[in-house]
């Protein structure tokens, strides 16, 4: 705004009650606040008895800094809690793929360990991420407002940005297609997610492996034949899985409310 | 050449206070502790409560400006200096009200408008100015409270010394009034 | 500058209790560690006393929203917490310090407050004015920029409670702050838990009568999982005969009260 107060009028509003009414000292203030020129007249304007007053504060402040802690450094980057600890379980996830790799690379004749792993790769870092053993601040979490579905898929969308990767240099190296790995690999992301609304997360996230492993990958290593369900035509039957499941994520977002669904 | 002082605004004079630069935080208090006095003055007439809150307010702003820097890229320095002191200004009355103490709040007598005055700083136009001079100075005051010093009910329920359920019956009829007034 | 208030903001407040719990029963595990308690509690310091395994923590927990509760009723702030209420918004009013507090050992105080202020969804460009007041209140000033981890326990039972502050919450949950504190640090809590519930609903769980005797407007009793007795801390005092255990008023009202309980409970 251009229009300011007269120097009469700061004169004035600086020396007290005396003169100026209400709507008049609201308009002042709310230009004060945002010019500084007219704070600058402001300065000039009061009275001795404020400028004591303002001395005195100011011996007091000094006091106070020489005493007191100093500004802290602004780190530019934000400090994560949880990341350091699902550090350890991230890289047990990498070690499970880069195994499965040399182990399809060494034994042609089993099944693709690569397809096999995929799918249930990014689950053991997400439940450490989402886990009370490894966030201490579990309990704390479990009473905030943003703790919820956001929350949740920030941090599974992080695991995941960092297994995809890994799972695209192994499916590149082995030769498999994309489709085959990634699709298993979010349905089961979004199958514990969604999962997670009835179990805590984590437990649903170790429940699925659990359920692959003995159903699919072992079976499948015993009998020395892919399954059906990572056969090369089946991944418009993952499509459909994946879609719904993360529909059901989205319509059931509020039982992530509470984080402990329940239990303790 | 490196600007003078008196030329580097409000926020960037924040940013060195962040990086320990004393003589910035000297032209800050410099500048502004005489507009936060005379507004504080006019929220409570206890000389000593004002002193307390400028001191702590202060010193509030050396410590954490460097997160404040970093968290107000675009907010006004200054809006967050009067934030910072009204919360200690209702931290001492919350204090002093429970050892019956009460710092009072002046009320002023509700003057005409000089003549001058007609052109008014921005911010407020003459309809909303007329309007909130028809209000009556009780409706008045919850209502600067609020919206002008941004300030949650149960705070201003500690300020003006009333119980929250009247704030927000004061609160209500002033905005009816002044939407009956601006229409 | 000028701020929109909102007409949520200044309607009239609906719920006549701040925590109010109807037969409320609570499990921990398999045991039914609150069974059927009736509370309701308004602004104010209430202290909550019982011995252990009374069910204390259980129902701070649930008070938090952290468990949900098996049975009974259960509203904060007006927000029916067994039922399908908006948690969201009731949490923003909330703060709570648990028994084990857990926290980031690299975190500095102020950043985890921050940190803390942040996942309460409190507006950003408050967040630094916020975290600085809290710290400041809790007397951690000079700590504010130290690692977690290298605080005593006095020091990081009281960072708790400055995230517990942040957020100004209306509805104030402490589960044994005073851990920790020596004797004077405990007198400048008493004076904040003073200030603070002046205008909030505070509920502080602990094991030390005198705390609750000097800070508390109000006493609820527990034991077993059901409330045993509530009342001022004068009329606490007035309980205890001649014959009963403890050392001061509060104390023999608090093992008067206890045992009287007991009796009826096995009759």
């Amino acid at each position: 705004m251009t229009t300011h107060p007269t120097p009469a009028l700061i004169s004035r509003y600086a020396a007290g009650a005396d003169g100026v009414d209400d709507a008049t000292v609201w308009a002042v203030e709310a230009h004060l606040e945002s010019c500084a020129a007219c704070r600058a007249l402001l300065t000039g304007a009061v009275d001795p008895g404020t400028r004591d007053l303002l001395d005195r504060v100011a011996d007091g402040i000094a006091a106070g800094i020489t005493a007191g802690p100093a500004p802290a450094p602004r780190r530019r980057l934000r400090r994560t809690g949880v990341a350091v600890r699902v550090l350890p379980w991230l890289a047990v996830a990498a070690g499970l793929v880069l195994a499965a790799v040399l182990f399809e690379l060494t034994f042609h004749s089993l099944p693709s360990l690569v397809l096999l792993v995929a799918p249930v790769a990014p689950l053991l870092p997400v439940a450490a991420a989402w886990s009370r053993r490894t966030d201490p601040a579990w309990e704390l979490l479990a009473t905030v407002p943003r703790a919820g579905l956001w929350l949740l898929l920030r941090r599974t969308l992080a695991v995941l940005a960092a297994v995809v990767p890994i799972l695209a240099v192994a499916g590149w190296w082995t030769g498999h297609s994309p489709a085959l790995w990634l699709l298993p690999c979010l349905a089961f992301t979004a199958g514990s997610l969604a999962l997670g609304g009835l179990v805590r997360v984590d437990r649903a996230a170790l429940a699925l492996v659990a359920l692959w492993s003995g159903a699919v990958v072992i079976p499948s290593l015993a009998g020395d034949r892919l399954p059906a369900v990572l056969s090369a035509g089946s991944w418009p039957g993952w499509v459909a899985v994946t879609v719904v499941l993360v529909a059901v994520v989205a319509f059931r977002a509020a039982d992530h409310r509470r984080l402990g669904a329940g239990q303790i | 050449m490196r600007r003078s002082l008196a030329e580097v605004d409000e926020g960037e004079l924040l940013r060195r206070i962040a990086r320990r630069d004393r003589r910035a935080f000297d032209e800050l208090y410099r500048r502004t502790s005489p507009w936060l006095t005379v507004r504080l003055r006019r929220r409570c007439a206890d000389p000593d409560v004002v002193a307390d809150v400028l001191q702590e307010t202060y010193l509030a702003v050396w410590r954490s400006a460097g997160s404040q820097a970093h968290a107000s890229a675009g907010g006004s320095a200054l809006g967050w200096l009067w934030t910072i002191a009204a919360h200690r200004l209702v931290d001492a009355f919350r204090h002093r009200a429970r050892q019956q103490r009460v710092p009072t709040v002046p009320t002023f007598e509700t003057v005409a408008p000089a003549a001058e005055e007609e052109a008014l700083a921005g911010g407020i136009d003459a309809d909303l100015e007329q309007a909130l001079l028809a209000l009556p100075p009780e409706l008045r005051q919850v209502l600067r409270a609020m919206v002008l010093d941004g300030l949650t009910t149960r705070e201003t329920s500690l300020l003006l010394g009333m119980p929250e359920g009247t704030v927000k019956t004061r609160a209500r009829r002033a905005r009816i009034a002044l939407r009956r007034a601006l229409s | 500058m000028m701020r929109a208030v909102s007409a949520a903001e200044i309607a009239p407040t609906t719920h006549a209790w701040a925590v109010h719990a109807e037969k409320l029963v609570v499990r921990a595990g398999r045991h039914l560690a609150v069974n059927g308690l009736d509370l309701a509690l308004d602004t104010g310091v209430h202290g909550l006393l019982g011995p252990n395994g009374a069910g204390k923590t259980t129902l701070m927990r649930a008070l938090a929203t952290v468990v949900k509760p098996a049975g009974g009723r259960l509203s904060v702030l007006g927000v029916d917490v067994t039922g399908r209420g908006d948690l969201r918004r009731m949490r923003r009013g909330l703060g709570y310090l648990p028994q084990h507090f857990g926290f980031y050992p690299r975190f500095t105080v102020r950043e985890f407050v921050e940190y803390m202020a942040w996942l309460k969804e409190m507006p950003k460009s408050d967040i630094p004015g916020a975290v600085q007041r809290a710290i400041d209140r809790v007397g951690l000033t000079d700590r504010a920029d130290s690692r977690m981890k290298t605080l005593s326990g006095g020091m990081l039972r009281r960072a708790g409670i400055a995230q517990a502050i942040v957020n100004d919450p209306r509805v104030l949950l402490l589960d044994e702050p005073t851990v920790g504190l020596d004797p004077e640090q405990r007198l400048d809590f008493r004076e904040l838990l003073r200030d603070i519930g002046s205008d909030s609903c505070v509920l502080v769980s602990t094991h030390l009568v005198e705390d609750v005797a000097a800070a508390c407007t109000d006493v609820v009793l527990v034991n077993a999982g059901r409330l045993v007795w509530q009342g001022t801390t004068a009329e606490l005092a007035g309980r205890g005969g001649a014959d009963a255990a403890g050392d001061s008023a509060t104390e023999r009202g608090y093992s008067a009260l206890l045992r009287a309980h007991r009796g009826q409970v096995s009759a």
